[in-house]
């Protein structure tokens, strides 16, 4: 078992790092600008070095431009005031010069230190008019460059999935008092451990809403959105509410014990550091430099949405595709396996796009079912299309598979002999049949179950439901690479899970099966 | 024998020498596996229905777009033509034809001629990936099933391949190679054959430790026969089931990834892109939306059921 784990493991990362491979070196990346009106109009030098920008947001590649060292180098210097500095504008009037750049000691600092750190120099000559004006956008730079590896891509990654809050998270010098306690927690009146110099305040809390008991301490970072949900990791984006902001009365937390109430959707437990010095305002209602929070926001998540949806399908699936099945198996060749043989059909070879908007249009029109999910005006209404429309494909599967097997034990012997023995045809079938043709239905189902956490990309789509279905399809048509490498750390990890939990279940369910290679031969 | 010869003059028995040649002979009647598989295979008459709605498709699919090529541009400068429907269409054209029979679509196009173009990309796409995928995957399933030591390493690549993402494999192929029908052939079947012959690894693991592969094993047969002659011959039937449900998959495939964005190019008719075209306002113009998606039912269903009939028919269980 241990080494199979480990074996998953070293394929997850195998499959990481062909993703990264795939999505950063492979994807070719100017595509980006097919559909960006500011590349469009910006021209020579500027176009180079707005694509460098753009390429780092996209996280292809990090660069650095001579202006933001000077900056960095003379801010401390001469304070806000340093572009009026002599050195800075020397620096600057220099690389307008592609004869003398090399000349001036700053640009010479920059070259060897970036060249040290592994970064490639790039002078982009300035571009002149015949009459000696620079053309638009044909102002020299000097900047440095570096690609990373798909390697140090990886690297990177691993080491920033999972992160710790400890107390010396908080940079800021003026922070003086560093600790993790038990305290108690006005809001919800039990109580929480706080932090002082991490980066939420409350690291541990209780709350009214599921899953009720909340952590702040361990973050798992799968990936950071690059364009459709700026800056956002991904774990935030899927598991966020997407319905309205819930108010209700609560305190700042200065003005804790007095009679000052307010109504707001704030949710102080999300509180989290902020260096820049308190406004204030922030002064009389902060105690300390926790002054960033979010919103009570209610609904589900992308993430509940779908697995709502899909838990429902799947469960209705099993309850009624497994009957039909051995009710099908049972009358063979009868009128009921007709029917259910021509369900099969349908639900096998027409397309599932067909299939969907063929439930959609039944059951708006015959029904009055709500079609769009956004639209609807009670929501639970608006769940029945979707998950009917997973469920319906997915009966028809299981039918088709229960009834096979239970075709080919109908012949074993142990039947036969259970028949000699004068067992009811009723008991055979419930004593017998069903649960030896159930072993080959048993592997699939933590699959089909943790298989919802991936959401159902056309049904969801086709209903606009707000789930995380169309995740993977709408990064890579945003080259939202971050997101894609996400997407693909969750999905394998589920199905590696799946099958290691199919396989104990199926040795669960059969004691014949056996997980240890050691035993029945070792193929 | 006849009884002539058996006898002499005096109608006495007499002897015959011992002829080796002929005892040798079987005399059982004579079997042909493939004519008993047919024989089967037309007793049901749904088949023949289907085979006949099939040819019908299939030359319809052929045929139309030979006569009257499609055009889906013809009309895009005429914004009166747009999104038609077919009694209005055959009014603003010259009174009934086929061309209109079904309307017009977003630009104008003729909805019955394109249905055929596209139907002719789906079913080559179609046939073309699955013997592409069926040949490299069956082949290489078989060794894979039969060798222990290319298993080891045919498990790390499942593994690894089986977790990427399709549509991102798809996607990126797209972008380097282009999505001409064969760059999209090309994606299609890159990774395709890995499950087919993941499946066949399997079957095959069951069938080569049965005793009469132990047997011939015993005797020395080589793996290449081994693989010919013992196991392939017991796995037609699951071929053919196997076939019967990649032909529609690769139809649907199309439909699905062309609904995503990540299809074949425009300038290829293709039913995924038909009903992507018309899905958004499918219940305002249904003719836009329907006649595709039946078209690609249709070849979905008859492919699926032929192909399970088929697989039924080759089973020889069944040839008593």
């Amino acid at each position: 078992m241990l080494r199979r784990i480990l074996f998953s493991l070293f394929s997850l990362l195998v499959v990481i790092a062909t993703v990264m491979l795939l999505v950063y070196n492979l994807i070719p990346r100017g595509a980006i600008f097919q559909m960006d009106d500011v590349w469009n109009k910006k021209s020579l030098n500027d176009r180079t070095i707005y694509e460098y920008a753009q390429y780092q947001k996209f996280g292809y590649l990090e660069y650095s431009d001579f202006t933001s060292f000077l900056r960095s180098k003379y801010e401390g210097r001469y304070g806000a005031e340093y572009t009026k500095s002599d050195e800075f504008k020397a620096a600057k009037e220099a690389i307008q010069n592609e004869n003398t750049y090399l000349d001036n000691p700053d640009v010479q600092e920059f070259i060897e230190m970036f060249e040290k750190e592994g970064y490639k120099i790039k002078y982009l000559e300035p571009q002149r008019s015949p009459s000696g004006k620079a053309k638009k956008g044909g102002d020299g730079y000097l900047v440095a460059v570096v690609e990373r590896s798909v390697f140090t891509r990886l690297w990177n990654y691993l080491t920033h999935l999972i992160t710790v809050e400890t107390v010396n998270d908080v940079q800021d010098p003026a922070l003086t008092e560093r600790y993790v306690r038990v305290e108690h927690d006005p809001y919800s009146g039990l109580f929480a451990v706080v932090g002082s110099g991490t980066t939420h305040k409350y690291q541990l809390y209780f709350d009214g809403r599921f899953p009720f008991i909340h952590q702040n301490w361990i973050h798992l970072n799968l990936g950071t959105s690059f364009t459709k949900f700026r800056g956002q990791e991904i774990t935030d984006v899927i598991n966020r509410p997407t319905g309205d902001q819930v108010k209700a009365q609560t305190q700042y937390p200065a003005k804790l014990g007095t009679d000052e109430y307010i109504n707001s959707a704030i949710d102080f437990h999300t509180l989290t550091y902020n260096s820049s010095p308190r406004t204030k305002t922030e002064m009389k209602q902060f105690p300390d430099q926790y002054t960033t929070y979010s919103y009570r926001i209610d609904g589900l998540s992308m993430l509940e949405n779908s697995f709502v949806i899909g838990l429902i399908a799947t469960a209705i699936a099993y309850l009624f595709g497994l009957p039909l099945g051995i009710a099908m198996a049972r009358h063979k060749d009868g009128l009921g396996d007709k029917i259910g043989n021509g369900y099969i059909i349908f639900s096998i070879a027409v397309p599932g796009l067909a299939r969907i908007f063929l439930f959609a249009a039944i059951g708006t029109t015959l029904f009055g079912l709500p079609y769009k999910f956004a639209n609807a005006e009670a929501k639970i209404l608006a769940y029945i299309l979707p998950t009917l429309s997973l469920a319906l494909p997915s009966i028809g599967n299981l039918m088709k598979w229960m009834r096979r097997y239970m075709i080919d034990q109908m012949n074993s012997d142990y039947v036969k002999f259970a028949r000699a023995e004068g067992m009811s045809e009723k008991e055979i079938y419930r004593k017998h049949i069903s649960p030896n043709a159930m072993i080959y239905l048993v592997h699939g189902i933590p699959g089909n179950i943790l298989g919802c956490l991936i959401g159902a990309i056309i049904t969801e789509r086709v209903y606009s439901v707000p789930g995380v279905g169309g995740l993977l399809t709408n990064a890579i048509n945003g080259y939202d690479n971050g997101i894609i490498v996400a997407c693909t750390v969750f999905y394998t990890t589920l199905s590696i899970i799946s099958l290691i939990l199919g396989d104990l279940l199926l040795a669960k369910y059969d004691p014949r099966i056996s997980l240890s290679s050691s035993k029945g031969g070792g193929r | 024998m006849s009884e002539q010869t058996t006898r002499n003059q005096d109608g006495l028995f007499r002897f015959i020498d011992k002829d080796t040649i002929q005892s040798e002979k079987i005399t059982a009647p004579r079997y042909s596996y493939w004519a008993s598989v047919f024989r089967v295979f037309f007793r049901k008459k749904t088949n023949l229905v289907m085979i006949i709605l099939f040819i019908l498709i299939f030359l319809c699919a052929f045929v139309i777009p030979a006569i009257a090529p499609y055009d889906a541009y013809e009309n895009l400068r005429d914004a009166t033509s747009f999104n038609l429907s077919p009694a209005a269409a055959m009014a603003k054209y010259d009174g009934f034809s086929f061309k209109w029979i079904l309307g017009t679509g977003p630009m104008g196009n003729s909805i019955f001629y394109g249905i055929w173009a596209s139907a002719q990309t789906s079913l080559l796409l179609a046939i073309i990936c699955a013997a592409i995928n069926m040949t490299i995957g069956i082949i290489l399933g078989a060794v894979w099933g039969y060798s222990k030591r290319f298993d080891q390493v045919m498990l790390v690549i499942y593994n690894i391949i089986a977790n990427v993402p399709y549509i991102l494999m798809i996607t990126v192929l797209v972008y380097i190679i282009g999505s001409g029908f064969w760059s999209f052939v090309f994606a299609m079947t890159i990774t395709g054959w890995l499950g087919i012959a993941y499946f066949f690894r399997t079957q095959v693991m069951i069938i080569r430790d049965r005793e009469y592969s132990l047997a011939s094993r015993c005797l020395g047969t080589p793996i290449p026969r081994m693989i010919s002659k013992n196991i392939l011959p017991f796995l037609t039937s699951v071929i053919v089931t196997v076939l019967a449900t990649e032909l529609p998959s690769y139809i649907s495939s199309e439909v699905f990834l062309s609904y995503i964005g990540v299809g074949l190019s425009a300038e290829i008719p293709s039913l995924g892109r038909m009903i992507q075209q018309a899905q958004s306002a499918f219940l305002v113009y249904p003719w836009e939306f329907w006649p595709p998606v039946a078209i690609a039912s249709a070849i979905t269903v008859i492919l699926y059921v032929l192909g399970q009939n088929l697989a039924d028919a080759s089973d020889p269980r069944t040839h008593m």
